[in-house]
């Protein structure tokens, strides 16, 4: 047979290619678009016979200048990026060569496996109803394809296959979940260069005057956060993610040189070690499940001190709480923490000596403040509230967009000239103060609240809410949270609500404050990001452990044996459902009674001399053995009348007509 | 012959994965693979999606044959060595269309056909033939690929008909001894209108042949005369087989099929002896067919 995709075949196949490539403009260099729209115009225009097939010259050419144009566009090798740009070459070049229906189904194939990949790239609920639709395409081009019914015009072709493919994949739904909860989740098997999207977001491990200010123009979403039991009050969701101890003189840093994540994670396993044993557990729990979104660094936020912490994160003896790896895809954390805990009762001494650390010299000024104010005051606490109470009474503003300060003695510009700052420059400054006195203290950079959802009852975290913050160690009293800001601006006052209104969701009051009081757009919206939190949580987050305890709790006990018999009987009743569905369990039975009864009626006939010839329509039949048999003639009509009737309008009551033809039957006899 | 109307359904159709299916089975693995490496979620879902769509695609395919009937109509006589065309009945349950169905003998004719709009249809599909005689098409083989290609439905019909295969029509060449029987050329019966013997000559009527014009006649009057004929039934002509200076059942069947042809071309009467079985002489369709099956059927159990 004719094995020859026709053109009809091959528009079908660009346009799933289309469809299956477009997402990718987003992740990949964007000129393999417009050259898989010229390998397709290509393509059409030689099916309409407006261009010759290119030779096998021209296409190594193209193929070449393809990779060619990768190399250059930076792409590293091997790398998922490469192979991924790499088979959408090849996904578009196929199209000039495509000829016989294999090829097609090739295309196709390929197609399928690159709606997956780009999943690795997102996740979204956005992403996987893309994905779904790109795979209804993809089936209708492959039934597109294989056959054209000639009857149709185009059009209807075009939507009977669609809709064909959209009801075989829905059908195909309920055994994908099945599988999807069930089939088991193995442990990678190795490790491939992940390169996606290196963008780092969210909250950085060096603080400039101005980085948060930055962020806080942002209103993308950093996480999301269950509580197990009641949620602990807005003002001590501190959300700690990294301790900054250096401070160059303009930039806060972790450390005094520039650690990377493998560097890290030695410190956190030598010198740097957490000690949960120098911790002093007080008052009551609180228990979390925090999903974190993309963000390409390893930071993670948990109220301060987690000690339970599931999943395979590193912690430090800052009391951090880390990401083995950077945050690349959404990531579930559960963890419990006492937030009354005594931390650091004993201080480690290569702790104090981080939590001392000043540059040798610059902002005279302010060290001279911290002389005179620790003199004055006759203990820590009594100079920490005076700093405190300085930064109250004197005409000190919160703003987002405060003067610049200089490349040098930015603590004396801010404390003394502009006295004009976001969070970043209270936490540090306040710092700055304490070990200028001989304090301990450190910057905590991290998250500040959130927004409740009330429809889904979770937290909500967005890049607008990061902050800093210090905290100050005192004998007896281990590591203390202050929040110079709250001093300030317990509102966060200066800037205007018309401003705020304008970049929605930049202006970062306690978020009582939030711009969206819309009440209906409110809810709409919350209503939307419960949803998506489900996706994250349910789908994306289902991974091995998930998968255990659902079956738990669902079985109770796990054994082979209650497994085996659930998946069974579930995929059981659904090639049951299929059957039914497909009219393959019941219609075939009427269908056989009706025909069978035809064929009782035939050999009635053939008794009496009346045979039926093969394929003489019953029609005519009926004629001939009405003439035959005049005296069961009336009865002959009404028989086949009954059964055309059956045949050809299903739609008629069919029981009745049954009983009828066999009634009929009866009185032929 | 007797109803043969069966539906295909669970007895009869046959139905595995097609090597595309493979092909998919390899995609699926591999995406499954990839979701494993990279624990992510979509890309396992994916994977189960393409598996669930492979297992169901076989009941679609199924699908697509059960409940077809498929009948055997009838066959157009043939020579031998020409193709014989059967025609085939097909009839579908309505609202359960049926597209791209195959219908093939193997190493012969195949044919596509769609029952998309109506619940049945008519084709024909012709077969070879190498013998004379009775011709039973073999088992026909219907099938599908419907709808994704992914699986292969096939089931085998006996089509329940058959047709004549006459004689391969092959003249030989010998000498004219004893085709033009002469003894019974006494009176016969005058067939007017004829074309075999001079019957006199009357006015022409249009619509005479211009073959049949007497020339001669105008030339002297300036009138039309048509020359009539007449034919005799006992100048009839006689096929006999006996009378043939030829060996082999076959050749000389061949030789007389020919003969069937060429008087019938030539609208002659003509009568058919066959050892065991004589036709009274005649003409025309009827009379030409009942001949051709005598030659088809000789020696043939008439089934």
């Amino acid at each position: 047979m004719d094995k020859q995709v026709t053109y009809s075949g091959m528009i079908w196949l660009l346009a799933a290619q289309l469809v299956v490539m477009l997402p990718f403009v987003f992740h990949l260099p964007f000129w393999l678009l417009p050259v898989v729209l010229f390998a397709a115009g290509w393509r059409l225009w030689v099916l309409a016979g407006g261009a010759v097939q290119p030779g096998n010259m021209t296409k190594l050419l193209l193929v070449g200048l393809g990779i060619g144009g990768l190399l250059l566009s930076g792409l590293q090798f091997p790398s998922l990026e490469a192979m991924s740009a790499l088979l959408l070459l090849g996904f578009a070049f196929k199209s000039l060569e495509v000829i016989r229906r294999r090829d097609a189904v090739v295309v196709v194939f390929i197609g399928y496996f690159l709606v997956a990949l780009h999943f690795l790239y997102t996740q979204t609920m956005l992403a996987g109803l893309y994905g779904a639709f790109s795979l209804v395409v993809l089936t209708g081009a492959m039934i597109g394809v294989q056959q054209v019914v000639e009857e149709f015009s185009a059009a209807q072709n075009v939507r009977f296959n669609l809709r064909l493919a959209g009801v075989i994949l829905l059908q195909c739904l309920p055994l994908m979940v099945l599988l999807f909860v069930f089939a088991p989740r193995l442990q990678p098997l190795w490790s491939l260069p992940l390169m996606v999207d290196q963008a780092k977001t969210g909250v950085s491990d060096h603080m400039a005057p101005g980085d948060i200010e930055k962020l806080s123009q942002s209103d993308e979403l950093a996480f999301r956060v269950t509580f197990k039991g009641e949620r602990p009050p807005q003002d001590q969701l501190y959300w700690r993610g990294l301790v900054l101890n250096h401070f160059d003189g303009r930039e806060w840093r972790q450390f005094d040189d520039a650690y990377d994540l493998e560097r890290l994670k030695y410190a956190a396993a030598h010198e740097y070690a957490f000690h949960p044993e120098n911790m002093q557990v007080l008052g009551d729990p609180v228990e979390y499940e925090a999903v974190y979104e993309k963000s390409g660094q390893p930071w993670l936020f948990t109220l301060t001190p987690a000690l339970k912490v599931d999943g395979e994160v590193l912690q430090a003896a800052d009391y951090r709480v880390m990401a083995a790896q950077d945050v690349q895809a959404p990531l579930l954390l559960k963890a419990t923490s006492y937030p009354q805990s005594l931390r650091d009762v004993q201080l480690d001494p290569y702790v104090r000596q981080l939590a001392l650390q000043l540059p040798t010299g610059g902002n005279p000024r302010s060290r001279d403040l911290a002389q005179r104010l620790r003199a004055q005051a006759g203990s820590e606490q009594a100079y920490i509230d005076k700093v405190l109470a300085r930064f109250r009474e004197q005409q000190f503003y919160y703003t987002l967009h405060p003067p610049t300060l200089g490349e040098s003695d930015t603590i004396d510009g801010f404390l003394f000239t502009t006295q004009r700052g976001f969070c970043a420059h209270y936490a540090g400054s306040f710092v700055f103060l304490m070990r200028a006195a001989g304090i301990p203290a450190r910057v905590v950079a991290g998250y500040q609240g959130g927004e409740w959802n009330a429809q889904g009852k979770y937290l909500t975290v967005h890049q607008y809410d990061a902050h800093a913050w210090a905290e100050v160690w005192q004998a007896g009293k281990g590591w203390q949270r202050v929040d110079p800001t709250a001093m300030i601006a317990p509102e966060r006052t200066e800037q205007g609500l018309e401003a705020a209104v304008q970049a929605e969701g930049s202006f970062l009051e306690n978020n009582h404050f939030s711009t969206r009081n819309v009440a209906w757009l409110k809810g709409l919206r919350q209503k939307l990001d419960a949803v998506q939190y489900g996706w994250q949580r349910w789908v994306l987050g289902y991974d091995g452990e998930a998968q255990m305890g659902f079956l738990q709790a669902l079985l109770g006990e796990l054994t082979l044996a209650k497994v085996a018999v659930l998946v069974g009987g579930l995929g059981g009743a659904i090639v049951l459902a299929w059957l039914l569905l497909l009219g393959l369990a019941r219609r075939g039975e009427r269908e056989a009674l009706e025909h069978q009864l035809y064929r009782r009626f035939c050999a009635l006939l053939a008794k009496r001399g009346v045979v039926r010839e093969a394929g003489y329509a019953p029609g005519a039949f009926a004629l001939q053995a009405a003439q035959a048999l005049p005296t069961s003639a009336a009865l002959i009509r009404e028989f086949t009348q009954v059964y055309e009737k059956l045949c050809y309008q299903p739609d008629a009551d069919g029981q009745a007509a049954i009983k009828r033809l066999k009634a009929l039957l009866r009185a032929l006899k | 012959m007797g109803v043969a109307e069966v539906a295909l359904g669970r007895r009869n159709i046959y139905i595995i994965p097609s090597k595309t299916a493979l092909g998919l089975v390899v995609i699926i693995l591999l995406l499954f693979l990839l979701g494993v490496n990279f624990q992510n979620s979509l890309v396992y879902a994916v994977s189960f999606w393409l598996l669930a769509l492979l297992l169901l695609n076989i009941f679609y395919t199924w699908r697509n044959l059960a409940g077809l009937v498929v009948t055997g109509v009838g066959i157009e006589p043939c020579f031998t060595g020409e193709k014989a065309v059967v025609e085939i009945a097909l009839a579908c349950p309505a609202k359960q269309p049926k597209f791209a169905l195959q219908l093939a003998w193997p190493g012969q004719d195949a044919l596509q056909v769609n029952l998309a709009t109506t619940s049945s249809a008519r084709v024909k599909l012709s077969h070879g033939t190498l013998h004379r005689g009775l011709f039973r098409p073999p088992r026909l083989q219907v099938s599908t690929r419907y709808p994704t290609g992914l699986a292969l439905a096939w089931a085998y019909v006996e089509l329940e008909v058959q047709g004549l295969v006459y004689p391969r029509p092959v003249a030989q060449t010998f000498a004219q001894t004893g085709e033009h029987s002469t003894t019974e050329t006494e009176d016969g019966v005058e067939i007017a209108e004829g074309s075999s013997d001079f019957g006199g000559i009357r006015v022409y009527r249009p619509g005479d042949a211009p073959k049949h014009i007497h020339w001669g006649k105008y030339a002297q009057t300036g009138k039309l005369y048509t020359k009539a004929f007449v034919d005799y039934a006992s100048h009839a002509l006689w096929l006999d087989w006996q009378s043939l200076p030829l060996q082999g059942v076959e050749v000389r069947l061949s030789h007389l099929c020919s003969q069937v042809l060429a008087f019938h071309q030539e609208q002659r009467q003509y009568g058919l002896k066959l050892p065991g079985k004589t036709i009274a002489p005649g003409k025309g369709e009827a009379h030409k067919a009942q001949c051709l099956r005598a030659l088809a059927l000789y020696g043939v159990d008439d089934g």
